[in-house]
């Protein structure tokens, strides 16, 4: 459908509550990048919006706020956007040629590129820049290596292990979406002492953004087990995949 | 939280766009810490903005065990981002309140959870009941305020509006949902937004 310019200013309020396509809110955001009157009322409208938002408080689940504050001491915070630009535009043709030497042609590349097409704001897309240069210094960092294993629900796991930053990617194809309100969560398992790593995005046509989790001890072995909706504090099934960290 | 010299205000602050109230300045310097990785910090933007996170999620998700799963992604990805935080594009209640719109969003347009949909309809078109909030006198002046201007609207705007970022329907969605064209939904929910900012008196 071809939109004219007015057509498209007028799509402001539909923008501010997130009510449109994605092909229509990427046309819109090129548009409001250089209509600036356009992105002074998207501001309002997304600040009425947030009126909207705020009276429909409740109070949440006491427990949440345990695993929230869990799950961020766990999780590294993505540095401001300007530096990192930067410092992605310099190492790309960098990291790329080693990236290949370093893990082979198993497709690693193309899962970090899945991070930035699956993102479809701005916003999204920033963060998934970040995270790419993340995973990039994952992928960087010295004896860092490729390990794959089939899971039991079909498909496979692919980790990135590096033992210098202590950190792990993981990555799936081909698991299946989960039925209700199941979740696959991931684990860094030592012998005695298993700790969550967190929840893995819904595979999407059988596509699983790269999760990175960090903490990484020597001897860990990542796994992913299949929990109840928000995760568990301890696997509650057997892991669909079990991946040693060390050869 | 000692020596950090932010109070906690415990309730959570509505719309702070139009002025320059302390609770705003607040949410922003809390934000700044946060950036900073500053866990202290993170939790008493955790206990400011969990209801209204968790609340939103919970009206246009519907279901408590997505909802809190969605809430717990959005939590963490304010921790993880804060840092992109861009005061000069809106305050940090609206840059939170607009994650957590779009994760819900993104969860309930996802294939996995159309049984969801038929259900959505119905109970967007309710309006906003604080079935189990902690109410105190901010959040019911807010709440009272923000239903007057609701009640404002013209029942098409305010129909088109709820169905839209209460249900999570794309206008386009909306306009098959009414029967109504797609050009007259668009106008309707500018339209009605205008006039709700309006009669906030949100300025930005």
């Amino acid at each position: 459908m071809k939109l004219l310019s007015h057509d498209l200013h007028t799509l402001s309020g539909a923008y501010a509550v997130d009510a449109l396509d994605p092909a229509e809110r990427e046309k819109f955001e090129r548009h409001m990048n250089r209509c600036q009157e356009c992105s002074h009322e998207v501001r309002g409208l997304q600040a009425t919006a947030t009126g909207l938002a705020m009276s429909a408080a409740q109070v949440p689940p006491p427990e949440l706020k345990r695993r929230v504050l869990t799950a961020a001491a766990r999780t590294r915070q993505l540095p401001p956007v300007s530096e990192h630009r930067a410092v992605v535009q310099r190492r790309r043709p960098q990291w790329m040629p080693r990236l290949a030497v370093a893990v082979g042609a198993a497709g690693m590349a193309v899962v970090i590129a899945l991070g930035i097409t699956l993102a479809r704001t701005q916003n999204e897309l920033d963060s998934a820049r970040a995270q790419q240069h993340a995973l990039a210094a994952v992928l960087n960092s010295p004896g860092a290596t490729m390990l794959s294993a089939r899971t039991t629900l079909g498909g496979s796991a692919t980790i990135v292990v590096s033992r210098q930053l202590r950190e792990v990617i993981f990555t799936s194809e081909g698991l299946p979406a989960l039925p209700g309100k199941k979740v696959y969560q991931l684990w860094l398992m030592a012998p005695h002492h298993i700790v969550s790593a967190g929840l893995l995005p819904q595979p999407a046509n059988g596509r699983m953004p790269p999760v990175l989790a960090s903490g990484l001890l020597a001897g860990d072995k990542i796994g992913v087990t299949v929990e109840p909706a928000g995760g568990t504090a301890q696997p509650t099934t057997s892991p669909i995949v079990v991946i040693p960290t060390a050869s | 939280m000692e020596g950090m010299g932010i109070p906690d205000r415990g309730a959570s602050p509505l719309v702070r766009d139009s002025g320059s109230g302390d609770d705003r300045a607040d949410l922003e310097s809390l934000l700044a810490h946060v950036a900073r990785g500053d866990q202290a910090a993170f939790e008493v933007v955790y206990d400011r903005m969990a209801g209204p996170v968790f609340g939103l999620i919970c009206k246009v998700v519907r279901d408590p065990a997505q909802s809190e799963e969605v809430a717990q992604e959005v939590l963490l990805e304010v921790w993880r981002s804060a840092s992109r935080f861009d005061p000069s594009r809106g305050s940090a209640t609206t840059w939170i309140m607009m994650i957590a719109h779009r994760r819900a969003v993104d969860r309930v347009r996802s294939a996995t959870a159309e049984t969801l949909r038929n259900e959505r309809s119905a109970a967007a078109a309710m309006p906003a009941v604080p079935d189990e909030v902690a109410e105190t006198v901010e959040t019911n002046l807010d709440r009272e305020r923000v239903r007057r201007c609701l009640d404002a609207l013209t029942d098409t705007q305010r129909e088109s509006i709820t169905l839209a970022y209460y249900g999570g329907y794309t206008y386009r969605e909306v306009s098959g949902l009414l029967n109504v064209a797609l050009g007259t939904i668009k106008t309707r929910i500018r339209d009605g937004l205008i006039r709700m900012r309006d009669c906030m008196g949100v300025t930005w």
